[in-house]
């Protein structure tokens, strides 16, 4: 239950706060398991270390899932360092299903690609520890742990594909940007830190209000809610600060920025509600035109530049900009209405996102990624249910009725409209007309007939290769495609019935008690 | 103590800027990486002085864990440039553009 009494000797570590992250500690303490079996597991049996995996994954989700029905109520441990919250949970779950697709599909991709090595598994493992840390991080501490616990492990695992130049220039672009971003982060902590004497967020909050209240803005907070704001709109990837998105996007390998376009994106927007929606409030009236600023020149930017995009995970990267900038709207709200509609366009995002990827994951063949426009030409005829499903995807991302897609952005505008914010719903709904262009041109090239018959040739030919692993291979790529048809089922059916995931969210608020 | 209360908190904000500056002007990817070494240090600078001018132990502890934090970032950046290199590269920021739009 919850220990939020003051005063416990350092030595001594209840129980209860351990319970309280015990998802962490399986998915930490999984990454220990599988780096040891790693080492003496017989060569060759990388698919047994996905499967293990696996299941501290699904362990991690199970004891999530068992604390979302034992406790309604916040759960705060360690000292309130660490809030099990559902807001947190909620997070926890989109994180931990994201990692599990990612982990089915990576065996048969790193296979083609010849990357199958062991450390992809463990560096997985510990990324999404970073995220769970980050789900609900109450304390300035924490929340840069987790940040670096998170990155880390990724700067690495962008720049897994070791002899191809794109992934390695990728890796280090990330690494730098995310860097200097971190730094942007941390100073932005010292600062607040400095004006209230408090790492703790429910602490700096209280300090906050008292400050607001008295008609006090001090300006040395004001810099620490800028040069926050930057170093999470880095990590969001939005739109000033999205420079590193397309290459690293590209450069990556396609599991990798699978992971990296969901579940990083849905960990890094935790941390930005938080802070901004529940600890930052009394500041509210200073930051809520500059955050919803970039969110308008993010949901611009990424659907503008979308358009002129031949590759396809620059599209996707691009495409991610702007949907930064959608659910940006909902941390701009800074209210719970716009906190649930950020919560419920991520888990969105989840499924259509992380479907897009899966079947460019399962396109990609021997060496290399599956990345130019020309190569979806014709694939209706080839693969005609992997084409409806990318059709699917597309149509979500752009935001078309009965899909995942269209509620997710009704509730963001809607809840923009319900705040008196007019222009980011207006800014969001003319951006969507711009993003139904180049989505409906990846479904175009899908079914175009016999156009660059040369292309599919070319294609043809190299999926046909000596050891005819390839695309064409179903067995090859059957649990791949078992998660891209989960995702396409995420997508209708939450399409249809949107209340499946609502009434999950209603009444999560990040406010500080 | 407190009279260099102010000298230390632009010591740091100096270098900050240095660092931020650097990362944007330099095109060796080791300097740029040196530099965000900087901008992290300087926040470490910020929050020891803090801690000493509040009088808590909560800047100390932070610093700590950055110095940690920074050096396993260290590790794996350093893998990441000499593998850039190894592949055969000059170490310029403005040539290591071989994707485009």
């Amino acid at each position: 239950m919850a220990s939020t009494a003051p005063g416990y000797p350092l030595h001594f570590v209840p129980v209860g706060n351990l319970l309280g992250i015990l998802p962490i500690l399986i998915v930490g303490g999984g990454a220990v398991m599988v780096l040891l079996w790693d080492l003496v597991r017989p060569r060759g049996q990388e698919v047994w270390l996905a499967g293990l995996t696996g299941l501290f994954l699904l362990a991690a989700l199970g004891t999530a899932i068992g604390q979302w029905i034992a406790n309604s109520g916040p759960i705060v441990v360690f000292n309130g360092a660490y809030a099990n919250d559902r807001f947190a949970l909620f997070a926890d779950f989109v994180v931990l299903i994201t990692a599990l697709a990612v982990v089915v599909l990576s065996p048969g991709y790193l296979r083609r690609r010849g990357l199958a090595e062991g450390e992809y598994y463990i560096l997985l493992l510990a990324s999404v520890a970073g995220m769970l840390v980050l789900d609900g991080a109450l304390n300035l501490i924490v929340i840069f742990l987790g940040i670096e616990l998170l990155s880390i492990p990724l700067y690495v695992l962008a720049g897994f594909a070791r002899d191809d130049q794109h992934s390695q220039e990728g890796a280090m672009k990330y690494l730098l940007l995310g860097g200097f971003a971190s730094g942007f982060l941390l100073y932005g902590m010292a600062l607040l830190y400095g004006e209230t004497g408090h790492t703790s967020l429910t602490a700096i909050h209280a300090f906050l209000l008292r400050d607001a209240t008295a008609g006090h803005i001090d300006p040395m907070v004001l810099a620490a809610v800028g040069l926050l704001a930057v170093g999470l709109a880095f990590k969001v990837s939005a739109a000033p600060f999205h420079w590193w998105t397309p290459d690293v996007y590209q450069g990556s390998p396609a599991v990798v920025t699978t992971f990296m376009s969901v579940a990083t994106k849905v960990a890094a927007f935790a941390v930005f509600l938080r802070l901004f929606s529940a600890t930052l409030a009394p500041y509210r009236a200073e930051w809520t035109v500059p955050i919803a600023v970039v969110a308008i020149i993010s949901m611009i930017y990424g659907n503008v530049v979308a358009v002129a995009q031949t590759s396809i995970k620059r599209l996707l990267a691009y495409s991610g900009i702007a949907q930064a900038g959608y659910i940006m709207i909902g941390v701009a709200l800074g209210r719970p209405d716009g906190t649930q509609a950020s919560l419920y366009y991520l888990a969105a995002y989840a499924f259509m996102n992380t479907g897009a990827f899966a079947v460019v994951t399962i396109l990609s063949r021997r060496g290399e990624d599956c990345d130019r426009y020309s190569e979806l030409a014709g694939l209706a005829r080839r693969e005609p249910v992997l084409a409806g499903l990318m059709s699917l995807f597309m149509l979500s991302l752009a935001g078309f009725p009965l899909t995942v897609g269209f509620f997710g952005k009704f509730f963001l505008f809607s809840a923009a409209i319900h705040d008196g914010q007019l222009a980011l719903a207006i800014w969001g709904i003319l951006t969507s007309a711009v993003s139904l262009f180049y989505y409906l041109r990846v479904i175009l090239k899908m079914y175009a007939p016999a156009a660059d018959v040369g292309a599919v040739e070319e294609f043809e030919v190299a999926s046909v290769s000596p050891e005819g692993t390839a695309m064409a291979a179903p067995t090859a790529v059957g649990p791949a495609v078992l998660v891209v048809a989960l995702a396409g089922a995420g997508t209708i059916v939450l399409g249809i019935f949107p209340a499946v995931i609502y009434t999950l969210l209603q009444g999560i608020s990040v406010v500080h008690g | 103590m407190s009279g260099l209360f102010p000298g230390f908190l632009i010591l740091s904000a100096a270098m900050f800027a240095i660092g931020a500056a650097g990362v944007l002007v330099r095109r060796n990817p080791i300097v740029v990486f040196m530099c965000i070494e900087l901008m992290l240090n300087s926040a470490n600078l910020a929050l020891v002085t803090y801690a000493r001018y509040t009088h808590t132990m909560a800047g100390q502890v932070f610093a700590l864990i950055v110095i940690a934090v920074a050096a396993s970032e260290v590790v794996v950046g350093l893998a990441l440039i000499t593998g850039v290199y190894r592949s055969g590269r000059r170490l310029d920021l403005d040539e290591l553009s071989e994707m485009s739009e």
